[in-house]
């Protein structure tokens, strides 16, 4: 007769039972499967031929596993670090807010409903050379001076309002939001009235930027993936919000009561409280993050020609484009010695993280 | 009399199975969307008598998405369909590793080129069903409006070039042409100039020819006679000019199925390609999709007889008079139906004359397969944009043929 704690243990492992089986074929034999045909010549057609240490030589000295491995590197540490400082300033907002918090968390939310080709094909036609962000940039480079002294305007009436508030009243924050809105009707009404007048130049400069289909470099990365950087942030970002905000509240109120009450300002209570108790998520959020952004597919399948291969690959596509190339025999050893690769360089990322003090407990 | 009937209904049931298990079931598999009513017409229309009296039960699984990744793992795992659609730019993925049957009977009554391109090793490993080239699609109602003349059959690259100036000097909304960087079209300037993608020794080398149609090609954008499709928010040429954005294309016979979907108004016109002012002569791609059947199937000669009937002069014609496709049969070239006037007669036609084009070559790159592609098209992509120069562009062209071809 089995104890009570042996029939726990066999209920546990049958309810474990089904995940464990679907884990064990499409990962664990898959995953075999992929390092044994890594040191093999395989075209799925004729048997395996033994090859050593062949394909990972091949790949080192194949210029275009190189590009792959420096964008997937690159577009991995810009996307990660800036989708999390991103995610956390819009935790703090939606947290902060109290009246309309849900609709302001669902509007914040939208763009990662979204499926990921649908985004793609919009920014695609978002990003053409003449299309709707180009044009972005021309009208600011253009009014730029009247752009000026409208942040300028309202910057200053913010900081006078404030000020003068604060030689009477107590705890009048620099944000307020009443001054806000007065400040920029002022400032409208200032640039407005200036541009009526001519009084400031304003330029008429044609620009045709090449967002995707371009070969050129920007800084260390290909001009390409700064684009789709761009939109990678913009659909990810609501998905760790959530995350965040969820650690944001489980946050002890009283801690920072106690805080304010021993003259801790606000940035010394968020750098001292907030991101100490933040730790587990933030840990969470960052190697989703790094996952995710090593393991980027998706996006330069959909663009497909609209940008040149070498600005666009990453390791996730070379393995694809080495295991179903087009027209031509299927190199799988070459993809699983790619594929190898790309799972070491992840585990290896996540744990360098983990080292340097990103901790998985709270303080 | 009971008993009797039971025997008269065991002995129909009996006969009736063993009928049923002579039929033999063959599976095919071909792509999606205009296709699947060609076939299903096929089957269940022209060439339901030649089934049935050849024993034959057809089960048709089109697929849509990317056929030649389903085929290789289909056949790889040995759950390929007996009988399927094989395109000539993916063909020697399938045919190399030995798994195509070859075709057992006489196949003269194919167009020559169209044999010669399924074969490999000295056996034709696959039936040619039909066929596509190039030719100059124009908006009649855009020449008119800017009152420039019809290109004609005997236009060279130049004068056509002069052509589209003109009708984008007189409409400045309207492009001459859309570019793309691509070689499935910029190959009709390329290889009129009687450059060859492959020489003696299976190099590509970038001749002065190449150079002279590289140059024209990127340079009609600056000439004002094009604009780079991209951007214009369009994919292929036919897609400016459905969209009026054009007033030339240069597509297949494809195009009446994109004109048909998305102007089905327009008054178009169709002519041969222009010809290399130097050469004298156009040059052109073939595109051509044959069927195959799987070396592993169970039901091979089904499968051969099949192949036969679905590319068998009845069926054939019938794909032809419904427009849907060009025949691969040299003996269909000379019908009634290809003598019509009306739009899509005239476009069949042309486009079955650019078979006889001065330098036409198909639509297939050897083992590279699509890879070989991709230095000519980032080459052209980084002129249109004008990232480098025409010298430059080609010179790191040839160098990654080098690096490409090495072994």
């Amino acid at each position: 007769m089995a104890t009570l704690k042996q029939k726990e243990q066999i209920t546990g492992w049958l309810f474990v039972a089904p995940f464990l089986v679907s884990l064990t074929l499409f990962f664990l034999y898959a995953a075999g499967r992929t390092l044994f045909f890594s040191f093999t010549d395989f075209d799925l057609f004729k048997a395996p031929a033994f090859v050593g240490f062949g394909n990972y030589l091949r790949l080192l000295s194949d210029q275009l596993f190189l590009t792959a491995l420096t964008n997937s590197l690159s577009f991995a540490v810009l996307v990660t670090i800036s989708q999390t400082f991103l995610a956390l300033l819009l935790a703090i907002q939606v947290n902060r807010a109290v009246k309309g918090r849900g609709v302001v968390r669902t509007i914040f939310y939208l763009p990662s409903i979204m499926s990921s080709a649908a985004m793609t094909l919009i920014f695609l036609w978002l990003f053409q050379r003449e299309g709707l962000m180009t044009q972005l940039v021309q009208f600011v480079v253009n009014n730029r001076w009247y752009l000026l002294v409208f942040v300028g305007v309202w910057v200053a009436t913010q900081l006078a309002l404030v000020l003068n508030a604060r030689r009477k009243y107590e705890g009048v924050s620099f944000g307020d939001p009443f001054f806000l809105v007065f400040g920029l009707f002022l400032a409208l009404l200032v640039s407005f009235g200036l541009s009526l007048a001519r009084v400031l130049p304003v330029y008429e400069e044609q620009f045709l930027i090449s967002w995707l289909n371009t070969q050129a470099k920007f800084l260390f990365m290909p001009q390409t993936l700064w684009s789709v950087a761009l939109m990678n942030i913009f659909t990810t970002v609501p998905t760790l919000m959530l995350l965040f905000l969820a650690g944001l509240q489980t946050v002890p109120t009283s801690l920072y009561e106690a805080a304010e009450i021993d003259g801790a300002n606000g940035f010394q209570r968020f750098r001292d409280i907030t991101i100490p108790a933040l730790a587990p998520v933030t840990f969470a959020v960052v190697t989703l993050g790094i996952i995710g952004t090593l393991q980027m597919f998706d996006q330069v399948a959909i663009l497909g020609d609209a940008a040149p291969l070498q600005s666009r690959i990453t390791l996730a596509f070379y393995i694809y484009a080495n295991a179903f190339p087009e027209g031509a025999a299927s190199r799988i050893g070459m993809s699983s010695a790619a594929a190898v690769i790309l799972g070491v360089l992840t585990l290896i990322v996540v744990y360098l993280q983990r080292a340097f003090g990103v901790k998985d407990t709270v303080n | 009399m009971t008993n009797s009937l039971k025997l008269l209904l065991a002995g129909a049931s009996a006969l009736a199975m063993t009928a049923a298990a002579q039929a033999e079931t063959v599976r095919i598999a071909g792509w999606g969307g205009a296709e699947v009513a060609i076939v299903n017409g096929l089957l269940t229309d022209v060439l339901a008598e030649d089934l049935k009296a050849a024993d034959i039960q057809v089960t048709y699984e089109p697929v849509d998405g990317d056929f030649s990744q389903f085929i290789i793992n289909g056949l790889s795992a040995g759950t390929a369909p007996d009988l399927f659609y094989t395109d000539i730019f993916w063909s020697r993925s399938v045919f190399a590793p030995g798994q195509a049957d070859p075709v057992p009977g006489d196949t003269s009554a194919f167009a020559p080129n169209l044999v010669e391109a399924f074969t490999y090793d000295g056996k034709v490993l696959a039936l040619p069903k039909d066929f596509n080239t190039l030719a100059l699609f124009y908006n009649k109602d855009i020449f008119d409006d800017a009152g420039v003349e019809y290109p004609t059959d005997s236009e060279t690259w130049t004068s056509l070039q002069d052509k589209l100036v003109a009708v984008h000097t007189a409409l400045p909304d309207v492009q001459g042409f859309c570019v793309v960087p691509d070689y499935a079209r910029f190959a009709t300037f390329a290889l009129s100039t009687g450059w060859e993608p492959f020489n003696a020794e299976g190099k590509t080398v970038l001749d002065d020819n190449f150079k002279r149609a590289f140059a024209q090609y990127t340079g009609m954008i600056d000439a004002g006679a094009a604009v780079a499709a991209a951007d214009t928010g369009q994919g292929w040429t036919g897609g400016c000019l459905v969209n009026e954005i054009s007033a030339v294309a240069i597509e297949g016979a494809w195009m009446l199925g994109g004109i048909k979907d998305s102007a089905p108004n327009m008054n178009y016109g169709v002519t041969r390609l222009p010809k290399d002012e130097t050469s004298g002569q156009s040059g052109n791609l073939i595109f051509t999709v044959g069927w195959a059947v799987n070396a592993n199937s169970a039901v091979k000669d089904s499968a051969h007889k099949l192949a036969e009937l679905l590319t068998s002069e009845k069926a054939q014609q019938w794909v032809l008079e419904q427009g849907l496709a060009l025949p691969s049969r040299s003996s269909l070239a000379e019908t009634d139906w290809m003598k019509g006037d009306a739009p899509e007669q005239i476009t069949n036609r042309t486009v079955f004359a650019g078979l006889e084009d001065g330098n036409v070559e198909p639509f297939f790159f050897g083992d590279l397969g699509g890879a070989w592609m991709e230095p000519i098209n980032t080459a052209i992509n980084s002129v249109i944009l004008g990232e480098a120069d025409v010298d430059t562009a080609i010179a790191t062209a040839q160098a990654r043929f080098d690096e490409l071809q090495a072994n």
